[in-house]
């Protein structure tokens, strides 16, 4: 089932085009990972999906129902630049976001408080925000999201700021909220994340949508087109291969890209020289795929 | 309730209980009729005291032989007669063993010309008196030698005494025109502070939720133009919460004011409550009457106050959305701040004649009357036609001001980066559907 659905969208501001005949469609219980480079119309494009902005031309339908300030009590929106009262208690902080959403009083404490015991912060209640740390902060501005239970999330560079602890447990909640049956967009520029988490993507530059479509479909439509290789001995034997463009090169591993050279007879051509530990032929991981895409419009456009 | 306005509320809630929970709410609320009667209260007291402490010890060189001892007599403490040479008196003055000499020439009472010196200063206060007190003596003077009858002098110096009275519906009472238009002055003085002080609150809230990114949160969860409601009508009932409390204070006061008088000063509570005249040749005032004051004063005061509010905190939070920061806020405000402050320049020309054409009109331009037409209602009864044409403009005005600063707003709260002009702005309102 689509749950959210834009089409054509186009947002300038004055001379600027932030956001240039964007179409995408995400579909419910699924993460959509929303990427791009600084600056290519991404934070704009969820602040018209939030109804902050409106689009110039195009529809975004959420829900079935074209965005409006009645659905924005049923998104949850972390932004990439979090935003606390400093001298506001944790509880009435939580509250207040929780109201503004639309919930009750009695309702948004209750929730507070137990998400506060979720995350170990129980004892933060009656601390004021600038008393606590920048990862507390973090949990904090997280709970606000997610405190009116939202169905629709937008999540925007959610792990940053977060040690390598709570960011897998971080990891978690998004996968057992995604099992909950609630739907994500997730943006983020740490690659590795998007393998790990995303289920489709929609990879944005300069106000355009470049790539989309599900992760796996992606991956396969790049091909198999990379060695990765570990063996004993001189990597000389490569040198016959002008071909090869090399993304990681040291004494004993390779990682490199075909260009159309046959696997079999890089093999083979290693076999004779070197004792060969690993040869395995893998799928582009997302970095590259970004680089790659990003690369070409930015060459085409030179 | 609707869930719009249920957001609105929330947003109301939140801004007022925040404020009024806060210490500088609590201290400014108490202190703040404190502060006020040390304005006023300091500079008529050291008024009076620069009446007394100069000039302490003064010789009188006397060649008339007639006023002389009479001046000694006013104030011995301080005069005393001499026939030293004027060198020396010179000399015993730079010596600071006198404060200075009173030269009274042979022909003064003729003339009218005496001489006062001293090293210099002395004060005004000093001068009034010695000015006051030496017409009388020579005018005194003059009729004796001119060989008037003593009771011809005495009626002649009886001092004449002007009691203004109002007639009214009800009958005569007495008329406190002065005193009317020092309230007028101090009420206007106190609206001008609260729009400032209130006006500032919104701005640095609206500041603190753009530059702690608090407002994108918000932004995603209510409309830009409610949240501008629901903050300015909430910071407003903060300021009406403290405004209400200090107008309670002062009935309260003012209640018991003449009462507490009476106790003190034991004057015919029958006098009083009539408000006659009584002629005096005192410079003191006739009675310690209290002037009776309309409680339509004290709803004007809030009135005017909370119109004013709105009209200028909405441009204040405009503005404030424009900056990223409080110290870019300043100059930006420039426009707004003016139109707050030339009133104050103007209370004098109103106070002077609050029933001119001048008057009139200056307290009818929307954006000086919260503090013109407030200082108008106290000095004199303006008529109802001014009042209502006052309220219609004032509310009309704020409703203006809301839809450019919604506009402003809205655009202003998601801009970063750039500090922008007035051109920028004006491109914002048009931007803004």
């Amino acid at each position: 089932m689509e749950i959210l659905k834009v089409e054509n969208v186009v947002k300038s501001f004055r001379d600027i085009i932030a956001v240039n005949d964007v179409s995408l469609s995400v579909s419910a219980g699924r993460i959509f990972g929303l990427l791009g480079p600084n600056g290519a119309g991404k934070t704009t494009m969820i602040r018209m999906i939030t109804n902050i902005y409106m689009p110039d031309s195009g529809s975004i339908t959420l829900f079935g129902q074209p965005v409006s300030s009645e659905l924005q009590n049923r998104i949850g929106y972390l932004p990439e630049e979090r935003g606390l009262y400093k001298k506001l208690k944790v509880i009435d902080q939580l509250v207040y976001f929780g109201m503004l959403k639309g919930m009750t009083r009695p309702n948004a404490t209750t929730q507070a408080l137990k998400w506060l015991a979720e995350f170990g912060a129980a004892d933060w209640a009656g601390k004021k925000i600038q008393e606590l740390s920048k990862g507390m902060q973090q949990k904090v501005q997280f709970i606000c999201t997610i405190l009116h239970e939202p169905d629709f999330l937008i999540l925007d560079e959610p792990f940053s700021g977060f040690d390598p602890i709570n960011v897998e447990a971080l990891k978690n909640i998004i996968l057992k909220m995604r099992g909950e049956g609630k739907t994500i967009i997730l943006s983020t520029h740490v690659m590795q994340q998007v393998e790990e988490l995303c289920d489709d993507i929609c990879l944005i530059n300069k106000g355009k949508a470049i790539l989309s479509g599900r992760v796996r479909e992606i991956k396969k439509s790049f091909g198999r087109d990379s060695v990765i290789m570990e063996f004993e001995g001189s990597n000389e034997f490569l040198n016959a291969f002008p071909d090869i463009e090399f993304i990681n090169k040291s004494a004993n591993r390779v990682e490199f890209k075909l260009n159309g050279m046959s696997s079999s007879d890089v093999l083979k051509a290693a076999s004779e020289s070197v004792e060969v530990i690993r040869f395995e032929l893998a799928e582009p991981n997302f970095n590259e795929i970004f680089i790659d895409v990003v690369g070409t419009q930015e060459a085409e456009n030179e | 309730m609707s869930r719009r306005s249920s957001k609105i509320a929330t947003i109301i809630n939140h801004e007022y209980i925040t404020k009024v929970k806060s210490k500088g709410f609590i201290i400014g609320t108490l202190l703040g009729p404190l502060i006020m009667v040390a304005l006023i209260a300091i500079p008529i007291a050291t008024t009076l005291l620069s009446f007394e402490d100069s000039a302490k010890n003064i010789a009188i060189l006397d060649e008339t032989g007639t006023i002389g001892p009479k001046v000694v007599k006013l104030d011995p403490g301080r005069y005393y007669l001499t026939d030293k040479p004027e060198d020396l008196l010179k000399k015993r003055t730079l010596a600071e063993e006198i404060d200075g000499y009173l030269l009274i020439p042979s022909d003064a009472v003729q003339t009218g010309e005496l001489e006062v010196y001293t090293r210099g200063g002395g004060g005004i206060g000093y001068l009034t008196i010695l000015d006051k007190q030496l017409s009388k003596i020579i005018r005194r003077e003059r009729l004796v030698q001119a060989g008037a009858d003593t009771n011809v002098i005495n009626l002649v110096n009886k001092g004449v005494s002007i009691s203004t009275i109002k007639i009214t519906e009800e009958g005569t009472e007495k008329d406190f025109t002065a005193a009317l238009a020092g309230i007028g002055y101090v009420l206007g003085f106190v609206i001008y502070i609260l729009m400032f002080v209130y006006g500032s609150f919104v701005s640095r809230s609206v500041i603190e939720e753009k530059a702690n990114r608090i407002i994108e949160i918000i932004a995603s969860s209510a409309k830009p133009f409610d949240i501008l409601l629901g903050k300015v009508v909430g910071i407003g009932l903060v300021g009406l919460t403290q405004v209400v409390f200090w107008v309670i204070l002062s009935a309260v006061l003012l209640a018991s004011a003449g009462y507490i008088v009476d106790l003190f000063v034991n004057i015919d509570p029958e006098a009083i409550k009539a408000g006659m005249p009584q002629a005096s040749d005192s410079n003191l005032p006739a009675n310690f009457e209290i002037p009776s004051i309309s409680p339509w004063l004290g709803v004007g005061f809030i009135f005017y106050f909370i119109s004013g509010y709105f009209i200028y905190s909405t441009l204040f939070a405009a503005l404030g959305s424009a900056v990223d920061q409080e110290s870019d806020a300043a100059q930006l405000q420039i426009p707004v701040t003016l139109p707050i402050i030339i009133p104050i320049l103007l209370i004098g020309n109103i106070i002077a004649n609050p029933d001119g054409t001048l008057a009139i009109v200056l307290s009818l331009i929307p954006f000086f009357t919260p503090i013109l037409m407030m200082v108008r209602v106290a000095a004199t009864d303006v008529p109802v036609w001014q009042i209502a044409a006052s309220v219609v403009l004032l509310i009309s005005t704020f409703l203006g001001c809301l839809w450019v600063a919604a506009k402003i707003y809205r655009v202003g709260i998601l801009m970063t980066g750039k500090k922008p002009t007035f051109k920028d702005i004006y491109h914002w309102i048009k931007l803004a559907k």
